[in-house]
């Protein structure tokens, strides 16, 4: 088969396999787009558990009618529209693709009047390439989608799909996530006809504990923490189950991230390890948590449902849950209390590590700090007060703790490798190119265009003379001997090492005498590491006591004397030939002083040819 | 008793004195007996050391010269200068490291300031015979200091999302995490992979020999 573009709607319908599973998923995407619209009020309309219909209708901004046929085409979006947008994502959607999915697998169409409008309209999408018609009609400001027989043209998609009451329990479920992430939007649910749920705008406190209990039941409400808890830029707010509460299933948690709602091991592992001590393994917490923090330190481009996220300093998240949960777990009042225990207290006082306020960080500009929602109806006014006196720490993180925690989080996210190595110059530039090492240390090499025969040996030795010179002044660069020297040595000899201590410190070398024949040797000049110091330093002090006073001041004569006393090594290694050319040429570029080298004549090899 | 140093410098000599010496010579010094073998006294050359410099803390989780904020680190090696085994650094808390960093580790507090003494023990050379070679006074470099904490960042995390039991010698390019304990029947606290408490063995961060060998060759030059 030829390789070709796939048509517009088969590239649409391949991206709904990814999103578009069920019509819960449809109303996932279509309730999402209302909310980042700006909607107040959203009406939902499912019939036959929403594989015959789905019909959204938000009060948002809505669509201008330029905008609606590119609304349906895929990659569309408004959301974003640059990268730097992918890195700090504040609405739910952002990938350009619910509309276009879902209209690839339905019979969808979009209505939608925007407030400057006077009329609606309405946008379909149909046909192997999606092409957009738009017909005016009625409808107030906002945007509606209906999505009628949802798989009709996808039949296996369609065998999936449960029974009409399973359908609708899913769509149900996700109402009720969606309506614990936004008290300030109201939401109405029907089925079939029949009104089912009614969200209303619950901006108070109290108003808000009823949606949750509306959805987690009042057993929820009655055993539970409202804690609000800020670090830095990291909030955790919401409610948490006590102990009492705990489920046989995990079917109560509930999890916003930046109004996001999240199914993360990572969070996941975080609950569960702060409500360890109190629960069994077959029980499982209840809460409705929302964390929030910078959207520049999350990436919810992970998934394309968005269950999941990473966070940057994800082991700083997982543990800052740990702490406020445990801290809040550890402090509700045992036993036969709890009937009395939905006084909600918010422990703005600073009662764990991560809650110290005002200390300024680098984590990006700090907000101002958010007012913590006010402590609100709790029944019990004294027993709350009660509650409140056990809240305080006894002291509060010292300075040195948080900036250490503080530098972590400036700095462990930003590692960068530093310095690429040095460009190698290519062998072939330099002017002396080494070419064959023969054993005995006579290197042949081209210089400029000439063959040459080198002694390494005795370039090495003049290469080291040389720098040894330079070094002279401020003394020999010196290394230690990673196993120190004992040596056996003259008594006479041991003197003329107190007495020239100087010098030989100069010459890079350190001494440690131990009684009067023996002397430690703790370090030697860099140059000459590889020499053998136990031949080589009893001749060097031989040699020394022979000089006369007025030499010990001459830098050259006990150099070279040093130098001149090492022997020859049997082999050369190439690596040593290299580094020979490298170093001559440095020093000498073009011409070469003739106590080292030759040039190597060819011309009785060519004329032995001739000969034959 | 020998008395503790006062500077880092009183230190340096001091351990630079007893470089060439045997631990044998060492030992006899001090008046101690000598060990025929280490199969059951692993750690009794580092402590010969430690007393001959006048450390104070013994096994303690503090640093060695805890007035000089100074670690001392003994590293086995061979006659060309690699060390024979890893360093054992510290031993890792398995429970309460929430918000732990870096800069408060005790990985960190252990190693911003060591003073390293090799000594030749390759396990042929019978034990009073093994010699003390020049000492190492470090600190890590940017670069090291690098390699490391980011090593222990993810062992951490790794720790801190319950995967305790994922954690292999192979993890860690300089740092690694290997158990650490007398025996494999040895149970400490620590979090499982469902945030449930869990018993495993006791684990101690080890310095890879790479890391170790590669310090020795740049500050011997060998």
């Amino acid at each position: 088969m030829a390789i070709q573009i796939l048509p517009a709607q088969l590239a649409n319908q391949i991206a709904a396999g990814e999103v578009v599973e069920r019509p819960a998923s449809v109303v996932k995407e279509l309730i999402e787009n209302c909310l980042d619209a700006g909607a107040t009020r959203i009406d939902i309309e499912i019939d036959k558990g929403g594989a015959k219909r789905i019909l959204i209708r938000d009060n948002g901004s809505g669509i201008v009618k330029d905008e609606l046929s590119l609304a349906l085409s895929r990659h569309a979006t408004s959301k974003i529209d640059s990268l730097d947008d992918l890195s700090a994502i504040a609405t739910l959607g952002f990938r350009g693709e619910a509309l276009a999915s879902i209209s690839s697998v339905s019979r969808l169409s979009l209505s939608s009047r925007t407030l400057e409008q006077e009329q609606a309209w309405q946008a379909q999408a149909a046909g192997r390439d999606m092409q957009v018609s738009l017909q005016p009609c009625a409808h107030p400001v906002g945007s509606s989608v209906e999505v009628l027989d949802l798989f009709f043209n996808t039949p296996a998609r369609r065998k999936f799909l449960r029974t009409e009451k399973t359908e609708f329990s899913h769509i149900d479920e996700l109402l009720k996530r969606l309506a614990l992430s936004r008290f300030d939007v109201a939401v109405s649910l029907k089925h079939n006809g029949k009104l089912i749920r009614q969200y209303r705008i619950s901006k108070e406190l109290y108003k808000q504990l009823k949606r949750v209990s509306t959805v987690l039941g009042v057993p929820f409400t009655h055993h539970c923490l409202h804690l609000d808890n800020q670090h830095d830029q990291l909030r955790l707010h919401g409610w948490l189950g006590l102990p009492e509460v705990a489920r046989a299933q995990n079917d109560q948690q509930y999890f916003y991230v930046n109004g996001r709602m999240m199914r993360d091991k990572l969070l996941q592992h975080a609950i569960r390890q702060a409500f360890a001590p109190y629960l069994g393994d077959d029980q499982h917490a209840c809460y409705v948590l929302y964390l929030e923090l910078p959207l520049d330190q999350v990436d919810v481009n992970v998934h394309p449902a968005k269950h999941e996220v990473r966070f940057h300093q994800a082991r700083l998240v997982h543990d800052y849950i740990v702490q406020v949960l445990g801290s809040a777990l550890s402090k509700i009042p045992q036993a036969n209390q709890t009937a009395e225990l939905y006084s909600h207290w918010t422990n703005e006082t600073s009662d764990n590590d991560f809650s110290t306020p005002s200390v300024s960080h680098g984590y990006t500009a700090t907000p101002a700090p958010r007012a913590s929602s006010p402590t609100s109806v709790s029944t019990g006014g004294d027993n709350r007060h009660a509650y409140q006196s056990n809240l305080h720490r006894a002291e509060p993180p010292s300075v040195q703790e948080l900036n250490a925690n503080n530098q972590w989080l400036n700095t462990s996210a930003s590692f960068t490798s530093n310095s690429a190595s040095p460009a190698v110059k290519p062998a072939a530039e330099s002017v002396l190119y080494p070419l064959h090492l023969e054993a005995n240390g006579y290197l042949l090499a081209r210089h400029q265009q000439q063959l040459v025969m080198i002694d390494v040996w005795a370039s090495q030795q003049h290469l080291a003379f040389k720098q040894a010179l330079e070094q002279w002044q401020q003394g020999l660069d010196s290394v230690p001997l990673l196993l120190p020297l004992k040596l056996n040595i003259e008594p006479d000899l041991l003197n003329l090492v107190k007495q020239q201590n100087d010098s030989l410190r100069r010459l890079g070398f350190s001494f440690n005498l131990v009684n009067k024949q023996q002397l430690i040797v703790a370090q030697v000049p860099k140059l000459f590491r590889k020499v053998d110091f136990a031949l080589l330093i009893p001749s060097l002090l031989l040699a020394m006591s022979q000089l006369p006073d007025s030499e010990w001041q001459q830098p050259e004569a006990l150099l070279s004397g040093l130098i001149k006393l090492q022997n020859k090594p049997n082999d050369f290694a190439w690596q040593q030939a290299v580094e020979c050319c490298q170093g001559l040429q440095q020093i000498y570029a073009d011409e070469l002083p003739s106590t080292f080298w030759r040039l190597v004549d060819l011309s009785p090899c060519i004329a032995g040819f001739a000969n034959e | 008793m020998i008395s503790t140093p006062k500077t880092e410098q009183e230190l340096f000599e001091r351990a630079q004195s007893l470089a060439g010496l045997s631990l044998g010579e060492l030992a006899q010094r001090e008046g101690l007996a000598i060990p025929k073998d280490l199969k059951r006294e692993k750690g009794w050359g580092g402590q010969l050391i430690e007393w001959c410099l006048g450390a104070t803390a013994g096994s303690k989780p503090i640093q060695d010269f805890p007035e000089l904020g100074i670690e001392l680190k003994t590293i086995p090696i061979d006659n060309t200068g690699k060390p024979l085994e890893s360093t054992y650094v510290c031993i890792t808390p398995l429970t309460n490291i929430e918000g732990a960093t870096w800069h408060t580790s005790n990985v960190y507090n252990k190693l911003s300031r060591v003073l390293w003494i090799p000594i030749l023990a390759e396990r042929q050379i019978p034990v009073d015979q093994r010699i003390v070679a020049n000492p190492i006074l470090w600190s890590p470099t940017a670069e090291q200091e690098q390699l490391l904490r980011s090593d222990w960042e993810e062992l951490v995390e790794m720790i801190s999302f319950g995967q305790i039991d994922q954690i292999t010698a192979r993890h860690g390019q300089v740092l690694q995490l290997r158990p650490k304990a007398a025996n494999n029947k040895a149970r400490t606290a620590a979090i499982g992979p469902n945030g449930q408490p869990i018993q495993t063995l006791p684990r101690g961060y080890y310095l890879r020999t790479r890391f170790t060998s590669a310090l020795l060759r740049d500050y011997f030059q060998l």
